[in-house]
């Protein structure tokens, strides 16, 4: 049974739109709860009535990524729904990383997807393409101009009409690509387009892509500045007691600096899979240098060190899930007021 | 308003793509930040030459996507 | 540059199967290719670190998956010297590229070995190697419309990594040579005549263009072969491309199926088929150089690039092409090397993979890419009747582009490409 439109309207929020509270909330097992939803209601007001909400806590989400998308995409399964629209997630990295991750699953599954967050948002990466993604600033309160946008996209894609390319209806570039067998071999094009280039016609298949960060300005003193030592090279206590992934992490971790003055072959390792160890686990400041940054501190270099080290894995590990890292991990040290950071990478 | 990030790594043209803004060359993808074909003293002292070339780019404008080599 | 114009040329003389059978005596005839099945796999079990071998004929439109595929070989032997056929690896060593040598057209053999399963490589998803005969994924490989003696090995449990690779490799090499020396005494359905590059007259005034091809050899099951011994260490060198078409290259890495380099492709090398083709008319072939990626430090990394590009200038060349091995941090040696051609006039094209993500990797310089497609883009989901190589192998799923053997091999070998969806 539908709202009543002819089309059948699922709609993904995080446990605060969908009202089961807030940071506390957090870790919310996927929920399905019936009709509209706080700003669901906003999308049934713009014509879109919502049949089905399904919402998840955010924290819940990135720790139990694999089994929350099962249950989230059965229940989609179940509903066959016309179009699916997650969010708007504005700039919640975790809200957004849900939404785009959702979204990539259901567009495999065939199922039109809207969403709505900031074009930096790492649910953006998550999505790969399969999601309308409306750009939004990072102010919740834009919502009221934002739902009747969402809804109108995804009623149009509901009822199967034409949506034109991202330049025209100003939602983000998908950035999709789709193989295709080209007339001739990849070795052919390359001797045509290099014979081109040589007679001053350059022209290229495939180009990068970017997003890019101004460079922040200079630390202005730094023998009083609270600098950070983050790493994806896999460097963890011995043991690895929080279970750090070798490949294709689903997390980072903090772990306490005070008191060390070196990472100690006999308390660190690295497990990363992307490269070989030996070297690093002999001498873990190998991969963070951290015996190096509290001899320079000792004599006034830097302010202090920051009192915990950020680590994750950064081999096989989706761009969207390292974007999604980052930005919570400079969140925190946002909020510590750390000035710089010093960053390894294999 | 961004804080000043160096990254130490021994693929600077990835770096450059991804849109690094500080980048400092490493050694080696299996050790950036040391030398185990150095003496441990030697080792020791080079580790402490990449940090404090670290610090110097953390203190540093930069045009973006800058890459700085350890000695210069 | 000398007297090269007087070395031999490669005969190259291409036998084409169009039906291929089972019968009591392996035989070649007027395109039916007969394959005793019984003494293939005798011949192949002959190594002692193999402890059986399976022996099974596929063609185009079979409902089969191959699974775990470790390498690709089109069947050829030097039908004037068949000893030194492959040289340095199965056959004596003798300098490849010139004299006679046939092959069968139609016809790949392909070597197969779950060695997950048998402990000698981590658990790991990118070992994961498809050849699917029919089905959507059957045109993504390059191998699926040929007709495939697939060799599935068991190897000896007690025996080291790096025998069993050499056993298998060897075997696999040793059935090609049998199954092309059918042939010899035959007339072709086609003949090529390699000629050493250079040794065409005129044509000063074309562009001359070289091609830079990239290799992996970062130990057992990861490794390149030239002339039978492994690659790593090597600086970046010049090869006479009839080298490469007549065996002198073999491939002995088996990770990441789609976007490495099977022997089969550098045997049937588009890019030098192409550049051949090109010589005299558009261009001057100037010649070939093969170098490493995958090098670990960025000082190592540099080095070579600088090297690769110093050999492609005294070659002479005004352009390369740059091929790319497999996928990750040899895309920095691509773009290093472009970086360093360009810097010394060289102008470039390189051939790459791409994936969800984008390009793994860009230098500015590199304004002149080939892409050979997305390697994470999906493939729908295929229920084979008989699998071949593995118990599970994702049935009913989807499959990556990447888990496809040479689906995106970034030499150029298939028509694949990526588009603007």
């Amino acid at each position: 049974m539908d709202g009543g439109s002819g089309m059948k309207v699922v709609h993904y929020l995080n446990q605060f739109f969908a009202g089961l509270g807030g940071e506390e909330a957090a870790g919310h097992e996927p929920v399905r709860i019936e009709g509209a939803v706080g700003p669901g209601r906003g999308l049934a007001a713009a014509g879109l009535p919502v049949d089905v909400t399904l919402a998840c806590g955010d924290d819940h989400f990135g720790e139990h990524e694999a089994e929350a998308l099962a249950r989230l995409l059965n229940w989609l399964e179940e509903e066959e729904p016309d179009v699916l629209v997650c969010g708007p997630a504005f700039g919640s990295g975790r809200h957004g990383y849900a939404c785009g991750s959702l979204a990539r699953e259901a567009g495999r599954r065939g199922v039109p997807v809207v969403s709505a967050m900031t074009p930096d948002n790492p649910g953006v990466l998550a999505a790969e393409g399969a999601a309308y993604i409306v750009p939004t600033g990072s102010n919740v309160t834009e919502m009221r101009t934002i739902l009747p946008v969402v809804a109108a996209l995804a009623g149009r894609l509901a009822r199967g009409e034409p949506v034109g390319p991202s330049e025209e209806e100003g939602y983000l570039p998908r950035g999709l690509r789709k193989n295709v067998l080209a007339d001739v071999t990849g070795a052919a094009r390359a001797v045509d387009l290099l014979l081109a280039k040589l007679a001053g016609d350059t022209r290229t298949e495939v180009a990068p892509s970017g997003d890019r960060v101004p460079p922040p300005s200079a630390v202005v003193d730094l023998s009083r500045a609270t600098v950070a030592l983050v790493s994806e090279a896999g460097c963890v206590p011995q043991g690895n007691p929080d279970r750090l992934p070798s490949r294709h992490s689903n997390m980072w971790l903090r772990y306490p600096l005070g008191g060390v003055s070196s990472l100690g072959a006999d308390a660190y390792e690295s497990v990363h899979g992307g490269f070989d160890t030996a070297a690093a686990n002999d001498d873990p400041n190998r991969l963070v240098p951290l015996d190096a940054v509290r001899e320079l501190e000792a004599e006034g270099r830097i302010g202090k060190l920051h009192d915990v080290f950020y680590t994750t894995t950064g081999v096989d590990t989706p761009v969207a899930a390292a974007a999604k890292f980052g930005q919570e991990i400079a969140a925190e040290l946002h909020e510590a007021n750390v000035q710089a950071v010093i960053l390894t990478g294999t | 308003m961004g804080i000043p990030t160096v990254f130490v790594t021994a693929l600077p043209t990835i770096a450059q793509m991804v849109g690094a803004n500080r980048i400092l060359r490493g050694v080696s993808i299996t050790h950036p930040t040391g030398d185990p074909s150095l003496a441990v003293g030697d080792e020791h002292a080079f580790r402490r030459r990449i940090v404090e070339r670290a610090l110097e780019m953390l203190a540093t404008d930069v045009e973006p996507t800058t890459v700085w080599e350890v000695s210069e | 540059m000398g007297r090269h114009s007087a070395a031999p040329p490669l005969e190259l003389g291409t036998y084409e199967v169009v039906e291929a059978s089972f019968g009591p005596s392996t035989s070649w005839k007027a395109g039916n290719l007969v394959v005793d099945l019984e003494s293939l796999r005798g011949s192949a079990a002959k190594e002692p670190a193999v402890e059986a071998v399976e022996v099974h004929l596929v063609r185009p439109g079979d409902p089969v998956r191959v699974a775990n595929v470790l390498d690709a070989v089109v069947p050829h032997v030097k039908a004037d010297d068949p000893e030194a056929t492959f040289p340095g690896v199965l056959g004596r060593l003798a300098p490849a590229g010139r004299g006679r040598s046939n092959r069968l057209g139609g016809v790949t053999v392909l070597s197969v070995c779950d060695l997950r399963a048998a402990g000698l490589v981590e658990e790991d998803e990118v070992w994961e190697t498809f050849v699917d005969m029919a089905g959507p994924g059957a045109d993504r490989s390059g191998f699926g419309s040929t007709a495939n003696v697939v060799l599935t090995f068991t190897p000896r449990s007690d025996a080291p990594a790096a025998d069993v690779d050499l056993a298998v490799r060897k075997a696999t090499l040793r059935v090609a040579r049998e199954l092309a020396a059918t042939t010899i005494g035959a007339t072709p359905d086609r003949q090529e005549t390699f000629r050493p590059i250079g040794a065409r007259q005129g044509g000063e005034d074309l562009p001359a263009i070289a091609a830079i091809l990239q290799v992996g050899s970062e130990g057992p099951f990861l490794d390149t072969f030239l002339y039978g011994l492994r690659m790593e260490g090597l600086v970046p060198t010049a090869l006479d491309p009839r080298e490469v078409l007549d065996g002198a290259l073999t491939n002995g890495a088996f990770e990441w199926a789609g976007s490495r380099n099977p022997t089969a492709l550098y045997q049937r090398n588009a890019l030098i088929r192409e550049l051949y083709e090109a010589d005299g008319k558009r261009l001057r072939f100037a010649g070939l150089v093969v170098a490493l990626g995958y090098l670990n430090t960025a000082f190592e990394k540099q080095r070579s690039a600088m090297l690769s590009a110093r050999l492609a200038q005294l070659l002479g060349a005004d352009g390369v092409v740059c091929t790319t091995f497999e996928t990750g941090n040899s895309h920095t040696d691509t773009m290093l090397t472009v970086r360093a051609c360009e810097q010394l006039g060289i102008r470039t094209t390189a051939i790459l993979t791409e994936t969800n993500g984008g390009l793994t990797d860009h230098v500015p310089e590199a304004d002149c890419i080939v892409s050979v497609g997305n390697e994470d883009e999906l493939v729908a989901g295929w229920s084979p009747d008989h699998v071949i190589g593995a118990s599970a192998a994702r049935a009913g799923e989807p499959v990556p582009t990447w888990a496809y053997l040479g689906a995106t091999c970034q030499m150029g070998d298939l028509r694949w490409t990526a588009v603007p969806a």
